[in-house]
């Protein structure tokens, strides 16, 4: 039995390790080019479009894992972290990309916060000319990232929270803390947030790898001339010269060097942070009442909604003259053609359901029988492509597609999908799996259950919820990837995301917005049916 | 000088946990509160404590009608961390993310910094656990453990020790020498205390026995 258990997790880990690690190698390989290098250093854009990315990434990186600290702190001291999450799905199924799109259409000349204000606050009666749907110093970027990530950060630090063990004794430990003296929110801020925060390093650096080397939305709303560096590698990647090619790796290459620099200046600032907090003062601080807690997550809300409502009605406005509130005519001409062009929603539904299946059945798989050091030794492994910029992976990607035949081939984009999928199922599916009690198993053994019994009757209806929020998680990811889409695609192949993308600097205001309405709603419906068959089980019989 | 407790009732709005109790402990004495599972006897510390709806998380919260009177002072508005009553848990919950040391300074009240590490020495030396200090609380024994948390508590000079079941985790030998260390300290420290078993065993003072109705 354990030595079949062995084997099997040798494939499993054969299965996900030979293309990560190929995928990995020929990105590395990319950037053993001395003449990309020369090229990338006689570049005169490249500093500022890496002060650029310096600046949007690690602001919005800050600010988001800030708010996230806080909103919990809320949510926790006051016991309504249920209220706290219950917004978090619509937000978590909110691609990157169609925010971005959504932003635009509120912040830009033309859009509907200074409609809202002309012209009889502005004096416009035409759009003005600032620069505020890409602003040169990337403060659109920084907003509509750090609205994206809070979410996140507050989902991974859910599953945390929603551990049976985990929570009881967090809520045990606040309240000795209490007990003790310490006033509500301190004793968060000193004993559960210490803990708490220390579990969120590997979401925090998915976030900052992100944040710093993001290429759609930074396309979307993010400065232009110059852009951040991520972008600019990607324009070179697209380059029809080779050499050009080329320097577009090496600027890869930068971005990873900056993602792991920031990722250990992260863990330096954390150790310290965490050492001030378990060397107390002893002060105990003073109980407030706080009423900014449910404004701040209101806050966060209300821009959600404001951003997909502005989706939504751009996508069926006809014409639309500035000052006024709401479009001349509505038309269902944008939702016409993208119900023509029904295979782009084929290939990104196909794509998205098959890549989250393979991602869940492995990671499944792999928790149950890969044993618990190699997982953890191999994690890093595992979350490659979480911390390599995708602009570098794309590359290895790209590369192994050529030599394995698979460019341009749907098999090819499903193993690009795949890849990018897994960690992120891994991911949210880890905490809930491994904290399972394995008393469980062991008692279902002693009443005589084969093991396979125990795990369908037992252990996974137990974990449905996580199940299959983590495949939603996978089938979101999937929808919203644009380089990959695209790289190995070979243009070939049309998702949602990338037509949304695409479309996004051009003027079809409506067919842009239907199509990131799309990109918002397949992943919501996926969360949305995650939710339905995680659902708690009705018992009929009342007590008595 | 004493605790004063008087509860008109405890329970939710379906049913009645707890109604009509009322006793006094004076400073350097134990009250020992008898009952079984499902008693409600955990929640009567909770309610001096101040901690019911933590306790209730989840499930339907417990609504407390009564009076807690510490040393002359009405403590039933005040939060649990203007209570100054400690309270020590079945398990010690030391803190997972700081060594002994720092579990022990965590509940010292501020002041200068020498003075305060000479008191969490001080403790470590009455718990018999002197070269414990930066140790990970998690390499531990259980007996160590407990009486980490019995220190903690006190550290915090607590006006009132709140005792809910903490020998029922130890092997027998250990709950005798654990029972014995923790009643000489509340002793000490002269201040109110009041015990929750279902142990005889563990009553501290014979003449300070309250049963609980069993519910059923």
């Amino acid at each position: 039995m354990n030595r079949l258990r062995l084997s099997a997790a040798v494939v499993l880990l054969l299965i996900a390790a030979l293309p990560l690690l190929a995928v990995a190698g020929a990105s590395v390989r990319a950037l053993f080019n001395a003449a990309a290098w020369a090229s990338l250093a006689d570049d005169p854009l490249w500093w500022s479009a890496l002060g650029l990315t310096l600046w949007t990434g690690l602001a919005s990186t800050a600010l988001a894992w800030w708010i996230t600290a806080w909103l919990l702190a809320q949510g926790f001291v006051r016991q309504r972290l249920g209220a706290l999450l219950r917004g978090l799905p619509v937000m978590l199924a909110t691609p990157h990309a169609a925010f971005a799109i959504g932003l635009v259409f509120l912040i830009s000349p033309s859009g509907w916060i200074l409609r809202a204000l002309s012209p009889w606050l502005t004096g416009f009666d035409w759009p003005p000319p600032w620069p505020t749907a890409q602003d040169p110093w990337g403060l659109g970027l920084i907003a509509a990232l750090t609205a994206k990530e809070v979410p996140f950060l507050l989902w991974t630090a859910a599953t945390q929270l929603q551990r049976d063990d985990v929570r009881q004794r967090w809520r045990a430990e606040h309240t000795l803390a209490q007990t003790l003296g310490y006033a509500p929110h301190r004793a968060w801020w000193r004993v559960i947030w210490p803990q708490l925060s220390a579990r969120l390093f590997w979401p925090l650096v998915a976030v900052l790898a992100y944040g710093l080397t993001v290429v759609d939305m930074a396309l979307v709303i993010g400065p232009a001339s110059p852009p951040t560096l991520a972008v600019l590698a990607w324009q070179w990647l697209q380059d029809a010269d080779l050499a050009v090619n080329a320097r577009g790796a090496a600027a890869g290459g930068v971005l990873t060097a900056v993602v792991l620099l920031a990722a250990l200046a992260w863990r330096g600032l954390q150790a310290w942070q965490t050492h001030r907090a378990r060397h107390a003062d002893g002060q105990r601080g003073r109980a407030r009442p706080s009423m900014f807690g449910a404004l701040g997550l209101a806050l966060l809300l209300a821009l959600y909604a404001a951003v997909l409502l502005a989706l939504a009605v751009g996508s069926v406005a006809g014409v639309w003259p500035f000052p006024a509130l709401w479009p001349e005519a509505l038309t269902a001409q944008a939702w016409l053609s993208v119900w023509s062009s029904a295979s782009t929603v084929g290939t990104t539904l196909g794509l998205a359901l098959l890549s989250s299946a393979l991602a869940l059945v492995w990671c499944v798989a792999w928790l149950e029988l890969g044993p618990r050091s190699w997982d953890q030794a191999l994690r890093p492994l595992l979350y490659l492509p979480l911390v390599l910029p995708a602009v570098l992976w794309v590359v290895g990607l790209y590369s192994l597609a050529l030599q394995w035949r698979l460019e341009g081939q749907w098999f090819g984009l499903l193993l690009a999908h795949t890849l990018m999928v897994l960690p992120y199922v891994l991911l949210a599916l880890s905490p809930a799996y491994l904290g399972f009690d394995p008393r469980a198993a062991q008692l279902s053994d002693s009443l005589g259950q084969r093991r396979a019994a125990f795990l369908w009757r037992v252990k996974w209806p137990l974990l449905r919820r996580s199940l299959a929020a983590s495949a939603a998680v996978g089938f979101a990811v999937s929808v919203t990837q644009y380089l990959p889409t695209l790289y190995i695609g070979a243009g070939r192949f049309a998702t949602v995301t990338t037509e949304a993308v695409t479309l996004a600097s051009g003027a079809q205001r409506s067919l842009t917005s239907a199509y990131a309405g799309l990109q918002f709603l397949l992943p919501a419906l996926a969360f949305g049916l995650a939710a339905w068959v995680g659902r708690p089980r009705r018992f009929h019989t009342m007590a008595p | 000088m004493s605790l004063q407790v008087h509860i008109r009732h405890i329970g939710s709005a379906q049913r009645v946990l707890l109604q009509g109790l009322r006793f006094e402990v004076a400073s350097g004495r134990i009250l020992t509160l008898m009952g079984a599972s499902g008693s409600g006897k955990s929640s009567v510390l909770a309610a001096i404590a101040g901690t019911l709806h933590s306790v209730a998380e989840g499930a339907q919260a417990l609504r407390f009608d009564g009076t807690v009177t510490l040393h002359g002072t009405d403590l039933t508005a005040l939060p649990t961390a203007r209570r100054g009553v400690g309270l020590l848990f079945q398990d010690p919950l030391l803190f997972a993310h700081m060594t002994v040391a720092e579990n022990l300074l965590f509940a010292v009240p501020p002041g200068p910094r020498a003075q305060r590490q000479a008191a969490v020495q001080q403790a470590l030396q009455r718990a018999e656990l002197a070269d414990y200090g930066e140790r990970d609380p998690a390499t531990l024994s259980g007996g160590q453990r407990a009486r980490v948390a019995l220190m903690r508590a006190l550290l915090a000079q607590p006006r009132a020790l709140l005792l809910d079941e903490p020998f029922s985790k130890l092997d027998a030998a250990l709950r005798d020498q654990f029972r014995a260390f923790v009643f000489d300290h509340i002793r000490a420290q002269n201040i109110p205390a009041v015990l929750v078993t279902h142990d005889a065993a563990d009553i501290a003072d014979p003449a300070l026995v309250l049963a609980l109705p069993t519910d059923a």
